[in-house]
């Protein structure tokens, strides 16, 4: 069963004249495992999309099922289980909490969900020292670099081993060799412990790491990319069909 | 709970500065309502210290109502009653020794206060046969001796052989000690000295006057049926125990302990708003954090609890503090009082006592406040939804609200003068806080027009910041206008205090004027007349007319009477030579046919505060228990004088005081000089005079005066401070909007620094938009202040003080300028913050 299912998605910002549509009956749906990126140019719904299929925000119309649930079926509190358990976010300003540890960002997701301080951060120390943060574990996010920090999220967004990530330009705010570093590790994730990952990227290079690119223009997927592995003769490819927008 | 908890202690400690301000603010009222309210009983302890006698349970005491004193025949109504086996009368009174006798403890510290009790020789030993450790007791044919405690023997070292001397009505006697009895006297003075009857009506002006009754009755015998018999016998106005005193001076304290609770309690309201105001600053400067929690999975309870857990640990961390600082506070309070308390009441003041109640109050509100402060705050970042939480904020304004806010606001201000022209007091003071609650809901609205206003004058000082300063304001108007009113509040309250005082000082002042308007004064040991001063007889006053040079002389005496259920301080003036040498300064009546009516029969004047609480008219009949028993007055003016303007007095002629009251001693004595006469020859021979009577002292009325004016002016001094205690609040709240400004236009100011702005213009620009907020809070501050003075002035008159409102031009230069130095204050960090950032890193923030 498919891990995102996606049935007519729209989302309207706005009422009347003023109304802006995002999303226009947009269907997708994310395999188990699987590393999609969502590319096209600014204002093209690619966060939208991402906000309503994280539960962040709820669709205009249509249908989005994560894990089996129906989002839309579900009240605030529900939808904030949803998030705690089965989504793991990833954003681009990284957004930890700046007053905690690194061990400690890493564990708030558990520790919202009640696991015991002890356990949470036994459990967060494993992701920490599996996105190579181990020597990082009591520095505050003001004492680590652009790309620690987005180390540390995608440890809080795997901590709770959830059904899916979410990563929104996860690369948008570090250098390109950070920028690499992350996407390396965003595929580790993928191929080591098959975790689904939806990411929303403007740059194709980083695309050119996933498995699936779909291509968004005006709030519909107007194409869809399997992409071979090989990363810089796909970056290539990603290009052009970028241009083709 | 445990990661709520985690969070809030780390963003508590993540923002020390903000912290530690928000913390003092609680610390300050806590501090003010807890040590104020402890401060108090130790004041009420100190004035208790009165004749008390000791009940036990085969013997009655019976005293008189309203501290009065009654004839000692009276003993021989109770010894004939059935079940009374023995009886004996005894006087017994607190006397304040000047401070050349009063002997010294070890510590150095003088005692001044005696307990000065007469036994009847021939009678109190069947009743209360004191237990000797040294020397012998009193026996019948003895003169001038007398026995002490135990206490005062280890006190003061005085033994048997040794003399004390003590003032009296003809100038002093000398007493021999001849015996210690067991017993420990009260820990702030009353030490008991036992001497024979007649001496002591002697030393007090009283003969055959006792005040204290006490009775052996038969072991058969129903206390209880014994008692109403011997109440029976006497007649009205007597009662079974112990005599108390100084119920007039408790209800004065009982006034001030409500005014510095109410104190307490605006400060508390004050640390609240701003608790408030600081949360709602944390929460918009934490909406990405919130937004975050939220994408993260953290319930909307959740959210609300971080910010509770933290004004929750602020008030708990807050009150515990304010209560060691109010104890630290008032314990030094209380020893730098003491020394003056000592020389013009001639009282001990003990330690800070704290109840129960006082401790339950201030945690309650300590806490309470912070916490209710802290909840709207709370729930509102609970609703934020994550894509709310996440988006920049962005300000919109309503066309719909902002009518509704109009009409609110111009509603509660028309109820609020409403209120005031009402004449009535409790509607004046909802006045105030409805004119307050209005120009909060106003104040967004006239954000714009004020600062476009106040904008013309910023821009001489800040010619090219200016405008982006008022734009700023402009953009932000809520929160503009929330800051100006913690400014406006705080300083209303400043100027409101300011002018209150301002009024009473000036308004005690003119019955200073009038009341003790002599040439010469001499005044007694204690300034509460009624309060242990060893009155003169006949032999000062008389010797003082002599003296050439002298035109004119009066005295004033004193007692107590008992009013409903209160008991009023009863002064005797001679109604023909008080008007000429001083005088009340009369609100109603005719003051010379009020003197002419008291010179003639039964009249009495009142002090305000008496004729107000006892809601009182001229030409009212007025039943008094005297020590004669239940007399009827009537009421022909109502004036004050300047020593008893603080407790319900009644004034009355000196010989109805002698024939309803049995005293005629003199306990203050004024006189003027003939125009021709030397005032020092004059001065000379009164300081003779002085010197023959200890328990007085002589002062030029301008020397007096001075010395009053520097009093009030010390004691001003202590509540000026307490103020500007008051106006800090409002320095937090500026310095936090300033902040968080600063904080939310990050990407702006960078951009301003890439086209070209220096550091020092971004510096400016924050500042002048610091000095625009204050400028509006300041301005509407003055407004909001002089109301709040006015009314607050018009309640005084609801306790007696019919006094003018005095404008306070120096409050409102206070206003302006404590005003103005927080502007520049709490722009200090924030300008230099902005300044500070890096252009990159300010382009990049969002």
């Amino acid at each position: 069963m498919s891990i995102v299912m996606i049935d007519k998605l729209t989302k309207i910002y706005g009422h009347g004249e003023t109304a802006i549509t995002a999303l226009r009956e947009i269907s997708l749906h994310i395999e188990p495992g699987e590393l999609v990126a969502v590319m096209g140019p600014s204002g093209c719904g690619k966060s939208t999309l991402l906000h309503l299929i994280g539960g962040l925000d709820r669709p205009t119309s249509g249908r989005v099922l994560l894990d089996g649930q129906d989002l839309a079926a579900l009240d605030d509190n529900h939808l904030t289980e949803i998030r705690r358990r089965k989504v793991g976010f990833v954003f681009q300003f990284f957004n930890l909490i700046p007053v905690l540890t690194a061990l400690e960002n890493a564990a708030l997701p558990l520790m919202l969900d009640g696991i015991k301080p002890a356990e949470a951060k036994q459990r967060a120390q494993e992701w920490l020292e599996r996105v190579g943060l181990v020597d990082r574990l009591e520095h505050r996010p003001d004492q680590l670099s652009g790309g620690q920090q987005q180390r540390v999220a995608m440890a809080r967004a795997l901590s709770t081993e959830p059904a899916l990530i979410l990563a929104d330009e996860p690369t948008g705010n570090l250098d390109s060799r950070a920028g690499d570093e992350i996407a390396n590790l965003l595929r580790q994730i993928s191929d080591q412990w098959e975790q689904t990952i939806l990411m929303v990227t403007h740059d194709p290079r980083i695309a050119a790491y996933a498995d699936r690119i779909v291509f968004l223009k005006d709030g519909t997927i107007v194409d869809e990319a399997h992409l071979s592995g090989d990363v810089s003769r796909s970056t290539a490819g990603v290009m052009e069909r970028m241009e083709g927008l | 709970m445990n990661t709520q908890l985690t969070l809030a202690l780390r963003y508590l400690r993540g923002h020390k500065t903000r912290t530690i301000l928000t913390t003092l603010s609680i610390v300050l009222g806590v501090m003010l309502l807890f040590g104020m309210n402890g401060m108090l009983p130790a004041i009420k302890e100190s004035f208790s210290q009165g004749v008390k006698t000791s009940i036990s349970l085969d013997e009655l005491t019976v005293t008189r109502l309203a501290n009065g004193i009654f004839g000692q025949e009276q003993v021989a109504l109770v010894r004939n009653v059935p079940g009374v086996v023995a009886a004996t009368g005894s006087l017994s009174r607190k006397v304040i020794l000047p401070t050349d006798m009063a002997p010294q403890d070890q510590r150095g510290q003088l005692i001044t206060n005696l307990t000065l009790t007469g036994l009847d020789l021939d009678s109190f030993g069947e009743i209360n046969p004191l237990s000797l450790l040294a020397g012998r007791s009193l026996q019948p044919g003895d003169r001038a001796v007398a026995l002490i405690n135990q206490s005062l023997a280890e006190n003061s070292g005085l033994g048997i052989g040794d003399h004390l001397t003590l003032p009296t009505a003809d100038g002093v006697t000398r007493l021999e000690i001849v015996g210690i009895v067991a017993g420990f006297g009260a820990l702030s003075g009353g030490e008991p000295l036992y001497l024979p009857l007649d001496l002591a009506q002697q030393v007090l002006n009283l003969p055959a006057q006792i005040n204290v009754i006490e009775a052996m009755v038969a072991p058969s015998e129903d206390m209880a049926i014994v008692g109403q018999r011997v109440l029976e016998s006497l007649g009205s106005g007597y009662q079974l125990g112990a005599v108390e005193t100084g119920s007039e001076i408790q209800a004065v304290l009982e006034l001030g302990d409500f005014i510095f609770s109410m104190f307490g309690i605006v400060a508390l309201v004050m640390s609240g708003f701003i608790i408030f105001i600081t949360f709602r600053t944390v929460v918009m400067e934490r909406r990405r954090d919130v937004g975050m929690l939220r994408a993260l999975g953290a319930s909307r309870r959740t959210v609300t609890g971080i910010f509770l857990f933290e004004s929750l640990l602020q008030g708990v961390i807050g009150t515990f503090l304010g209560l060691i600082a109010g104890y630290l506070f008032i314990s030094w309070m209380l020893a730098v009082l003491e020394p003056m308390w000592r020389e013009r009441l001639g009282l001990s003041l003990g330690g800070a006592q704290f109840s129960l109640g006082i401790f339950i109050l201030s945690i309650t509100l300590g806490v309470g406040i912070s916490v209710l402060a802290g909840l709207y705050p709370a729930v509102v970042a609970g609703r934020m939804t994550p894509m709310d939480a996440l988006r920049p904020a962005i300000s919109v304004e309503r066309k719909g609200s902002t009518r509704r806010r109009a009409i609110w606001g111009i509603v509660m201000i028309a109820a609020s003068i409403l209120c005031l022209l009402s004449r009535n007091v409790g509607l004046a003071s909802l006045g105030v806080i409805l004119f307050i609650a209005g120009l909060m809901v106003l104040l967004p609205l006239l954000v714009r027009p004020v600062t476009r206003l106040i904008g013309g004058l910023l821009t001489l000082a800040f010619a090219r910041e200016g405008n982006i300063a008022q734009g700023n304001l402009v953009r932000q108007p809520e929160r503009a206008a929330i800051t100006a009113s913690v400014i406006a509040i705080s300083l209303a309250v400043v100027l409101g205090v300011t002018g209150l005082l301002t009024t009473l000082t000036y308004g005690v002042f003119s019955y200073m004027d009038k009341s003790l308007g002599a040439d010469f004064l001499f005044i007694p040991s204690s300034f509460a007349l009624g309060s242990g001063n060893v009155a003169a007889g006949p032999g000062l006053i008389s010797a003082i007319r002599q003296v050439p040079g002298v035109e004119a002389a009066t005295t004033l005496r004193s007692s107590f009477a008992r009013f409903g259920e209160t008991d009023v301080m009863v002064i005797g003036v001679d109604p023909q030579t008080y008007p000429q040498v001083s005088g009340l300064e009369f609100s109603r009546g005719d003051e010379q046919l009020a003197y002419q009516a008291m010179a003639q029969g039964n009249v009495v004047l009142a002090n305000g505060m008496l004729a107000t609480q006892g809601k009182l008219e001229l030409g009212d009949d007025i039943e008094l228990l005297t020590p004669a028993g239940m007399r009827t007055y009537t009421l022909q003016g109502i004036g004050n004088d300047y020593m008893n303007s603080k407790i319900m007095t009644l004034y009355v002629s000196q010989d109805l005081l002698a024939k309803d009251f049995f005293e005629t001693g003199d306990v203050l004595l004024m006189l003027n000089l003939a125009d021709n006469a030397d005032p020092v020859t004059v001065r000379a021979d009164l300081d003779r005079l002085e010197a023959e009577y200890p328990g007085f002292t002589l002062y030029a009325a301008q020397e007096w005066k001075d010395r009053m004016v520097q009093d009030a002016r010390t004691r001003m001094s202590i509540t000026y401070l307490l103020v500007a205690v008051l106006a800090l609040p409002s320095l937090i709240g500026l310095a936090n909007t300033l902040g968080i400004n600063v904080l939310e236009r990050t990407r702006e100011i960078g951009i301003l620094r890439a086209v070209g702005a220096t550091r020092r213009q971004v510096q400016r620009i924050i500042m002048a938009e610091s000095l625009l907020l204050a400028a509006i809070g300041i301005a509407f501050g003055i407004l909001a202040g002089l109301w709040l003075g006015y009314v607050m002035t018009a309640s005084m008159a609801l306790v007696g003080y019919d006094l003018a409102y005095f404008f306070p031009w120096s409050g409102i230069l206070l206003a302006v300028a404590v005003g103005l130095l927080i502007a520049v204050l709490a722009a200090l960090h924030p300008a230099r913050q902005a300044s500070k950032l890096q252009i990159i890193t300010a382009l990049q923030y969002e």
